[in-house]
């Protein structure tokens, strides 16, 4: 078992950024120890001159409606081919909703070693270790996998995505054996248009108790809009029903890591910083000079933030058009 | 219908965790309370409202150290009808693949038509333990659910993915991985807990598995705390002025736009 294996995302066409960015991390893999990377591709295969351009060796892709959306048990048998074809000691793919998930399973099916969600790759380390947050990302732990083959999630927005070579991959179509498919997808509920998921955006505006309601988050909103970024909350502000449970961000909701987080009207407790505490920058608008999360914070505004975040929005349009 | 729930505890999620020195893979925990995995509890409510309509029995499994039985009594004062531990080193100190693996062990002979438990452990952050489960198992798995339905033998749930969801209809047994969308977990009442103590736990051995001790594939090697964040510039005053330094900090500083 040596080679190098990332399983490709796709969103509407395009190759997932997560993609990109397991392919940066397995070129530098596949550099440091001389052995070839391959990828499987396993919808929208139209994209497999794309995804190889990124500098793999071979992209192995698969065909059928039973690829046709997520579905845990047909994807793992795919991957789990590709991985004995391509002899795959290493497995990287995306943190995402569907990494995490197919990684999981994929573990148990290769009987290898599962490190989810890292933040960093020992590239020389023998076998290789990673570094993955744990705890609510109130610790870090470095992690040796001795078992084999090591499937591995990245954390998205963390490593540095590959960018086209001139290369040109060779394209093998496997015809994987999926025996029994028990769970279906009936349905696929999309997020209505232009709503990014948190754990998607660059950008994150996120909004508390501090909103007063849920006519509050209509500024968190507007100023999100302008800077293409997604809407996050605290646990305060979905508890109170003022916006959905996929928006918190926190411990008991979700873990993001965007370039910038813009936190409105939230005190900064523990467990919603255990959520968003890696992101690049952080700017807090609080009217509490001494809330905790106004020293954690790149860039801290003391005031009200009905009346900052309208005048940043109108800032930011000058400076963006 | 029979209902598995797994179990873990973990430290409270107010606690401040540090490693420790003599035991760099450890934490301290002098001053940590540790709880239920708050995901578990959607998972015992999940399985005792299902059972309370169906009919059955909620058995709770916890792989754990012998403290973590206050976690397990959480679970029975909440009603799950009893428990089982496992104890052993091999199994309390190994990873989440070998863990999903001993725990399909423990399951088998149970013969449940659904295994439930939480999206996520806190404590490793890791949520992969439905898909472990159920491919050792070799069952269908919906991980992340936020709305579910069972009947006599099958289930719908709508799994929560990165922006939106899918409607999944599978076959049971399964295994299902549960969110916080899914219910509001019940407070065990006084009686309740007392009740509780008087609940069978047994204790389950890897041997009376027929398992063997398993070197763990993955292995924390040391924990250490992130780098603390530093205070950045902090600015007050009329929100003209303080929105027009934010911008240029983004632009110039940041270099974010
Ligand atoms: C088991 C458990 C799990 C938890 N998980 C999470 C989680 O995942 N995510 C999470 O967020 N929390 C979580 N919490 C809750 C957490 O402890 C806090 O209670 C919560 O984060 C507080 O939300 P907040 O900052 O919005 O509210 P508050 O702490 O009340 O802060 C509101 C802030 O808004 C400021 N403010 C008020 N009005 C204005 C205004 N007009 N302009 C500017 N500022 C204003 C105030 O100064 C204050 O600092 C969890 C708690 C527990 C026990
Ligand atoms: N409720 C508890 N009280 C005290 N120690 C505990 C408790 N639960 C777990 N531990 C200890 O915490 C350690 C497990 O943490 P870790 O090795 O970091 O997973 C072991 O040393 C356990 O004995």
């Amino acid at each position: 078992m040596t080679g190098i294996l990332v399983i490709a995302e796709t969103r509407n066409g395009t190759i997932h950024k997560t993609t990109r960015e397991a392919a940066g991390a397995a070129m530098e893999l596949s550099r440091r120890r001389s052995v070839p990377a391959a990828a499987l591709l396993l919808t929208e295969t139209q994209l497999a001159g794309e995804l190889g351009a990124l500098g793999f060796s071979t992209v192995y892709t698969v065909e059928g409606e039973r690829y046709g959306k997520y579905n845990s048990e047909s994807y793992t048998a795919a991957a789990a081919h590709a991985a004995r074809q391509c002899s795959a000691n290493i497995i990287l793919m995306g943190a995402t909703g569907m990494g995490r998930d197919l990684t999981a399973r994929l573990a148990a099916r290769l009987n290898g070693a599962l490190a989810s969600d890292v933040i960093r790759i020992h590239y020389d380390s023998d076998p290789v270790s990673v570094v993955r947050p744990v705890y609510s990302g109130k610790l870090l732990a470095e992690v040796e996998l001795p078992g084999s083959p090591r499937i591995i999630s990245l954390r998205p927005n963390v490593f540095e995505p590959a960018s086209p070579s001139g290369q040109q991959a060779q394209v093998v179509r496997l015809d994987p054996d999926t025996a029994s498919i028990r769970a279906q997808v009936k349905q696929a509920i999309q997020a209505a248009q232009g709503v990014l998921d948190v754990t998607e955006a660059d950008i994150i505006v996120s909004g508390g108790r501090g909103v007063g309601g849920p006519e509050g988050f209509g500024v968190i909103r507007d100023l999100a809009q302008v800077l293409n970024a997604a809407v996050g909350a605290s646990r305060a502000a979905v508890d109170s029903d003022w916006i959905p449970y996929k928006h918190q961000v926190g411990q008991t909701g979700k873990v993001v890591s965007p370039v910038l987080y813009i936190a409105c009207g939230i005190s900064g407790a523990i467990q919603h910083f255990a959520g968003m505490g890696s992101s690049r920058f952080i700017i807090a608008v609080n009217k509490d000079p001494d809330a905790p999360i106004m020293n954690k914070a790149d860039f801290a505004i003391v005031g009200d933030l009905f009346k900052v975040v309208p005048v940043l929005k109108e800032e930011l349009i000058k400076i963006l058009n | 219908m029979t209902i598995v729930v797994i179990l873990k505890q973990v430290p409270d999620t107010e606690a401040v965790v540090r490693p420790d020195p003599s035991r760099p893979q450890g934490i301290l925990t002098e001053d940590v309370k540790f709880i239920l995995n708050p995901y578990d509890e959607f998972a015992v409510e999940e399985a005792l409202s299902i059972a309370e309509s169906t009919g059955g029995e909620v058995v709770g499994i916890c792989i754990g150290p012998a403290e973590a039985e206050s976690a397990v009594l959480t679970a029975l004062a909440m009603g799950v009808d009893r428990a089982m531990m496992i104890t052993d080193p091999g199994a309390v100190e190994t990873d989440i693949v070998t863990k999903g693996r001993i725990l399909a062990e423990a399951i088998k002979p149970l013969n449940p038509s659904l295994v439930l438990c939480g999206r996520e452990w806190i404590d490793t952050q890791e949520d992969a333990l439905a898909a472990v489960i159920a491919e050792y198992l070799d069952l269908p798995h919906v991980g992340n659910v936020g709305k579910l339905s069972v009947e006599s033998s099958k289930l719908t749930a709508v799994r929560e993915m990165d922006g939106g969801s899918l409607e999944i209809e599978s076959t049971l047994p399964a295994i299902v991985s549960c969110s916080k969308d899914l219910n509001e977990p019940r407070y065990p009442t006084l009686i309740k807990i007392k009740r509780a103590k008087t609940k069978e736990i047994k204790s389950v051995t890897l041997s009376d598995l027929n398992l063997a001790f398993e070197p763990p594939r993955s292995r924390v090697k040391i924990l250490s705390s992130p780098p603390a964040r530093q205070a950045g510039r902090v600015v007050k005053g009329e929100p003209d002025a303080t929105a027009r330094d934010a911008v240029a900090w983004l632009s110039d500083e940041a270099k974010i736009i």
